[in-house]
């Protein structure tokens, strides 16, 4: 039997390593000198200097205008839709083909039962579903080590340099991506049994998985642990954006970027309270008149000018201004040490999920024919 | 008699129609049993509930003694193929057999050659361009060389040519005689069932109309033609099983185990043919209501 998935599985195993080789190749060819520009940088050495975070800046910075930037996008890419791939083509045909083809009745009359059937054939799905996802991850990985050692040293310019939490970071490193590989795989399975032909399973597959990409990072992975809550004094503009809205710049928001002490915190949200605790977003009329004369809405850039002495204008004058009117940020967040917690919980529930559907595919395979 | 299948009052709903309902029959050994009857009648759905490809909605079916599909050894004793005789199109013909050998203990490797040889298949040809008969002799071989104790055959020759459907029987005919298994043979064309079956079961909205070997069926069957008289006067024993009437003639197919005596009547011998269209277009017992439910296409 187990011969027989494999006899069955060339064609899709030929395509998945002819992709993977593809992928090598590309990050074989260009690795090596993301490595060497990141030690010409002279980021090599500098561990834990203070200098580090400077030089990973710069580095991560001058990485945006570059190829490097759009084949980091197209790894991550990959990685984000290989899962949704694996459903698609290997799923969805898996007992889909054979009740349209007919060849059911020759597969499931020879003297192996449906329930060896399907065990063998989800079994070799689920193993080479997660080969595939963990080599294209490891050889990612490999490729941006830079980039992540930068972002590591406290580099923040450009859009490389992501939290481990964002999206597309936390989708695409770890675990989870090997948790979605063999849900989708399972949903790709479950579909094609119960629509009973490939085309239109793999439709449903594509519409439940993305819709389960989108809905877990924004309603339900927030919520895998308690939130910790913090209200930090308004006095830097490092880590805070404020914003003037309505007419005459009556209201303001203000969010924060980053979290003092908590660094690669996941801030899940914030905004400005009063002393009191209770949120607030009238501006406060002695702020108004400063934010006012400097021009905060042309949203330029001043950000020497919180240093500069003299009772400050604009963005940095502003924050000033708040703080001093007794406003504080409160800012709901995961701290950084639960990353591998949240890796751990949501690639269980994608297992748990694959488990489950696997299952009711055990329970309607001895009901098909 | 042993049965090789036996079902009571065998049940099959999909959804709210019935494909098959309250079927109650036996299919003896050591026969290649033909199952005819007209589109509708369940017979598709009989086969696929006696090869475990269906699970019964209601009543029970003994395949060999066992629930059908059982197990690997169950599986093993009985050979199936299907009415559109699929084979996978993206292998070889050689990986069919290779398969077969993988998935069956009982693997006959050498038969199986030997059938391949004798059709002159190409082992390396992929499935998928071999002709609608040499797909059908594929799947044929696949089942036969599993060595089963019973083979099922659903409507086998339906889509095939006159010549690739006499070659095909032919080679059902020469494994029948070499291996000494059961068959169960089903087909609406009693043209196909009357070259190779010596047992016949004539199914017609899921009952079984007439069941028995071919030649005592031809035996106790006749056709009477003579003046016009009324059914009701024929000797006790004499069974009949269509009529039709002119003006001045009477014809009457009629089953009846003793001699047929009454000088008046013409008697003749009925063919396989005229006897399965005689019990297929007799009127049932069932009533109206109920038979709304069947006729439901397998």
């Amino acid at each position: 039997m187990i011969r027989l998935s494999m006899l069955q599985f060339r064609i899709q195993a030929i395509t998945a390593a002819a992709a993977l080789a593809a992928f090598a190749v590309l990050l074989a060819a260009t690795g090596p000198h993301l490595a060497s520009t990141y030690a010409a940088d002279g980021l090599d050495g500098c561990h834990a200097s203070s200098s580090c975070a400077n030089l990973a800046n710069y580095f991560t910075g001058s990485l945006i205008r570059t190829p490097y930037a759009v084949l980091w996008l197209l790894s991550l890419g990959i990685i984000l839709l290989m899962p949704a791939v694996i459903g698609l083509f290997w799923g969805a045909p898996l007992i889909a083909r054979e009740l349209e083809t007919g060849t059911a009745a020759m597969a499931w009359n020879q003297s192996v039962t449906r329930t060896r059937w399907l065990a063998v054939k989800l079994s070799a799905g689920v193993l080479a579903a997660m080969a595939v996802t963990e080599a294209l991850c490891l050889m990612q990985a490999w490729w941006a080590a830079p980039i992540s050692q930068a972002v590591a040293d406290g580099g923040s310019a450009g859009g490389l340099a992501q939290s481990r939490f964002s999206q597309l970071n936390f989708a695409t490193h770890g675990v989870t991506p090997l948790g979605y590989a063999v849900f989708a795989f399972a949903l790709g399975v479950t579909a094609g049994a119960l629509i009973r032909r490939t085309v239109p399973a793999m439709a449903v597959t594509l519409a439940i998985f993305a819709a389960l990409q989108v809905a877990m990072p924004l309603w339900v992975r927030p919520n895998l642990a308690a939130a910790d809550h913090v209200a930090i004094p308004v006095s830097s503009q490092e880590n805070l954006s404020p914003a003037q809205t309505g007419p005459g710049g009556g209201t303001f928001t203000l969010y924060a970027i980053n979290l003092p002490g908590q660094p690669g915190a996941w801030l899940l949200s914030s905004g400005p309270v009063n002393a009191a605790g209770q949120p607030v977003s009238a501006t406060p009329a002695a702020c108004a008149s400063i934010a006012n004369t400097g021009g905060v809405n042309t949203g330029t850039s001043q950000a020497t000018q919180g240093g500069s002495g003299a009772p400050a204008t604009g963005p940095a004058g502003f924050i000033a201004c708040l703080g001093s009117h007794g406003i504080r940020e409160a800012i709901t967040y995961q701290p950084a040490s639960r990353y591998w917690r949240f890796q751990w919980t949501e690639t269980a529930i994608y297992l748990a999920l694959a488990l489950a559907l696997a299952g009711y595919c055990f329970l309607r395979l001895s009901r098909l024919s | 008699m042993s049965a090789v299948i036996e079902t009571s009052g065998l049940g099959k709903q999909y959804r709210r129609t019935w494909a098959l309902r309250d079927c109650t029959l036996t299919v003896p050994a050591g026969h290649v049993v033909g199952l005819v009857g007209p589109n509708g009648a369940g017979k598709t759905t009989l086969l696929r509930l006696a090869t475990g490809m269906l699970a019964p909605t209601r009543g029970t079916i003994t395949v060999l003694g066992q629930r059908p599909a059982a197990g690997p050894a169950q599986l093993a004793r009985v050979g199936f193929v299907a009415q559109d005789t699929a084979v996978y199109a993206r292998m070889t013909v050689a990986d069919h057999l290779r398969l077969g050998a993988w998935l069956n203990p009982g693997w006959d490797d050498d038969l199986a050659r030997q059938r391949i040889g004798q059709l002159a298949l190409d082992p390396k040809q992929r499935a998928g361009s071999l002709s609608g008969g040499q797909r059908a002799q594929l799947a044929l071989t696949m089942a036969m060389a599993k060595r089963p104790e019973l083979l099922i055959l659903d409507e086998p020759v339906a889509s095939l040519d006159p010549l690739a459907r006499r070659e095909f029987l032919r080679g059902l005919m020469e494994a029948v005689a070499e291996q000494r298994l059961s068959v169960l043979l089903s087909s609406h064309l009693v043209a196909d069932l009357e070259r190779v079956c010596d047992y016949l079961i004539v199914l017609v909205a899921s009952q079984v109309r007439v069941a028995g070997e071919v030649s005592d069926l031809l035996a106790s069957h006749h056709r009477l033609t003579g003046p016009r008289r009324r059914p009701g006067t024929l000797p006790a024993g004499q069974e009949v099983i269509t009529e039709s009437h002119t003006d001045k003639q009477s014809s009457l197919l009629v089953r009846t185990d003793g001699p047929v005596l009454d000088p008046a009547w013409a008697v003749t011998p009925v063919s396989l043919e005229d006897l399965v269209l005689a019990y297929m277009s007799r009127a049932s017992d069932d009533t109206p209501a109920r038979r709304q439910h069947l006729g439901v296409a397998s």
